[in-house]
């Protein structure tokens, strides 16, 4: 990875909190993480475990009804987000922040055509005119993969099938030529095999353009199709981070050793009990003096229920890997001394 | 979808004879014999059984109900509604003056209902509980729950008598106009304007505007661009039976700024026990109704794709 460029967006102490009437939730507590040109991140952890709440809130897009309050650092291009007033922040979102999401049937509006609205798109990003524009739209489909552009240029999504929304969905993140595209479960809501083309489609759209590109998941076998590097995270804290073939095939963190023990693999005989992980994640509206992994870890030890694990690095590898697990580092220290 | 506006249109049709029926029934079933009652006001109170019995034949009032049904409708379809009881007039050419007059009405109020419940209700959705929001709330709560010759005395009183700005009743040039139609248009712009904004706020929830706000769009912009198209079909659908309930508002509206249209008639024709043109008005009402559902339910097709699509077309 050409990190030597410096990184294209990077996340310092972020810490948000999220109110709905009287209950506040901390949903993310303190992550820091730097996505360089050219390289997939790829966010992992369950539910509620703030990998959509941290990446789309310091661009302003957690859903109106949610009060929000933000802290911390979010720059990128010599500006910091979270400083930014709603003007000045709408026009990086498009231009330098291209987004995905979940769900392109019920993400994309109804009543718009969508070569025109890619269209219309590249005149207000790209300062395009009429047939200019017109042609970038076209351009855009064809990029995307999808077939008779010409054709699907006056369709409307309910159209058009999930597959081919996505598709329509990555054109209009594109259709500004942003510096990062953010996928929050790019193919969740699509069938298996269109999934596999999806991904593909990223990745090759990755490669001609090298933007950076931050995958939001919870499937795990989209991450080692496509991330060059993992952040785990756990209750809006991340757990462990490093390249992603480290982390899948030595997690050091107790919870990525039981996400990935909790993947079913087929090699595997049918029948044969899956491992899982015991309990459910903890209520965040608390906030708990020490590890959040703590109630459910096998490795557990008194300190960790009083004081805040430390990401720190992992000492003997000769990629950079940082994990949040004090017990398990020693362990290794150990092992290695050993 | 040519087909589609066919079926459309057969069932106003329907829906029109139907209701032609119902009116018919119901003015017939009416206690009043309309025969007397033309015999009164031809010879006075002691009018004589000969001269009932000559009217009641001459009219067709002997036939059963079906072959005077008929009779009518016919009549009414070549545009022939009879004789005004009330005026002696030709309804046909009380019609002809009268139709104008709430044709203005309704199309200035409907205007003005239409253009102000999307300004407010786009201001208000921009304010998002803000002041400016928290106001047209309450304004269009009272708007909406007070009743439409309140709001016409209110008005008279306050631009008419004190301010002496305007004329109190209509008929007498444009200026004229100003108050009917601001009376007429408060209620359906009070519940538009609310429909407007809290179909704009249920909008602004979808992950559509989400993508909006990803695609760059300011607030306002994902407000006027994203939601604001999708929120069409209900606007229009209560816009239509809004403006429908604008006729029924203007016997009011009509009688208090002394407006020669046809709600005013209606009110005069009733109150003289007049059926032959409590018939026709009715008629004209039903028909007016049917055609503006009909006109809405075409326009959403023509907007939103998915009906299009549910159509088959």
């Amino acid at each position: 990875m050409s990190t030597a460029s410096g990184p294209i967006y990077e996340v310092g102490d972020l810490v948000i909190d999220l109110y709905a009437g009287n209950v506040s939730v901390r949903a993310v507590d303190g992550v820091s993480f730097a996505i360089h040109p050219g390289e997939t991140v790829a966010i992992v952890g369950e539910s509620g475990s703030g990998k959509t709440v941290m990446t789309l809130g310091p661009l302003g897009l957690l859903p109106e009804g949610v009060t929000v309050d933000i802290r911390g650092r979010a720059q990128s291009g010599g500006q910091d987000l979270l400083t930014l007033g709603p003007r000045r922040l709408s026009e990086l979102r498009g231009r330098s922040f291209g987004v995905v999401f979940q769900d392109p049937i019920s993400a994309l509006n109804p009543m718009k055509r969508v070569g025109p609205q890619l269209a219309a798109q590249a005149r207000r990003l790209t300062g395009a005119t009429g047939r200019e524009a017109r042609q970038a739209a076209l351009d855009l489909l064809k990029r995307t993969g999808i077939p008779d552009p010409d054709d699907r240029y006056f369709r409307y999504p309910h159209e058009m099938s999930g597959g081919m929304l996505q598709r329509v969905m990555i054109a209009l993140a594109l259709a500004g030529k942003p510096k990062v595209l953010i996928a929050d479960e790019p193919t969740t809501a699509l069938d298996a095999t269109v999934q596999a083309q999806i991904l593909e489609l990223i990745r090759q759209l990755q490669r001609e353009d090298g933007i950076a590109v931050l995958l939001i998941t919870h499937d795990i076998g989209v991450v080692s199709r496509v991330a060059d590097r993992v952040i785990v995270l756990y209750a809006g804290r991340i757990a462990e981070e490093g390249p992603a073939f480290e982390v899948l095939t030595a997690p050091i963190h107790p919870y990525t050793i039981g996400l990935l023990d909790s993947v079913p693999d087929l090699r595997k005989s049918i029948g044969e009990p899956r491992q899982g992980i015991p309990g459910v994640p903890p209520d965040q509206s608390m906030l708990v003096p020490g590890c959040r992994f703590a109630e459910r870890c096998p490795k557990v030890e008194p300190r960790c229920r009083t004081h805040r694990p430390p990401l720190d690095q992992v000492r003997g590898r000769a990629v950079v890997q940082r994990v949040a697990c004090p017990p398990q580092l020693r362990a290794l220290r150990e092992m290695a001394d050993a | 979808m040519s087909i589609l506006v066919l079926k459309r249109a057969a069932i106003a049709a329907l829906l029109v004879i139907a209701a032609s029926v119902l009116t018919f029934a119901l003015v017939a079933a009416a206690p009043g014999n309309v025969a007397a009652l033309i015999a009164e006001r031809m010879a006075g109170p002691n009018a004589s059984a000969e001269l009932i019995a000559r009217i009641a034949a001459d009219l067709g009032l002997n036939d059963p109900l079906p072959v005077r049904y008929l009779r009518w409708l016919g009549d009414a379809v070549r545009g022939d509604f009879g004789i005004s009881l009330r005026s002696g007039k030709p309804l046909s050419v009380e019609f002809a003056e009268r139709v104008p007059v709430t044709a203005l009405l309704l199309f200035g109020g409907g205007l003005i209902a239409f253009a102000l419940s999307l300004g407010l209700g786009i201001a208000g959705a921009i304010s998002n509980g803000g002041p400016v929001d928290n106001v047209l709330r309450t304004i269009s709560l009272v708007g909406a729950s007070t009743p439409n010759f309140f709001v016409a005395a209110v008005l008279v009183i306050t631009f008419a008598v004190t301010l002496n700005w305007l004329p109190s009743f209509g008929g007498s040039g444009p200026l004229s106009w100003i108050l009917p139609w601001a009376t007429s248009s408060v209620l359906p712009a009070s519940i538009l304007s609310r429909v407007v904004r809290v179909n704009l706020q249920d909008a602004m929830s979808r992950p559509y505007a989400t993508t909006g706000f990803a695609k760059g769009l300011t607030r306002s912009g994902v407000i006027l661009q994203e939601a604001l198209p999708t929120i069409a079909v209900p606007f229009l659908t209560t816009f239509g039976a809004q403006f429908a309930l604008m006729m029924v508002a203007s016997m009011v509206v009509e009688t208090v700024f002394a407006l020669r249209g046809i709600g005013a008639f209606f009110i005069e024709v009733i109150r003289f026990r007049d059926f032959i043109s409590m018939q026709a008005i009715l008629l004209l009402f039903v028909v007016f109704f049917v055609v503006t559902n009909l006109v809405v339910d075409i326009v959403c097709m023509l907007i939103d794709p998915r009906i299009r699509k549910a159509a088959g077309a």
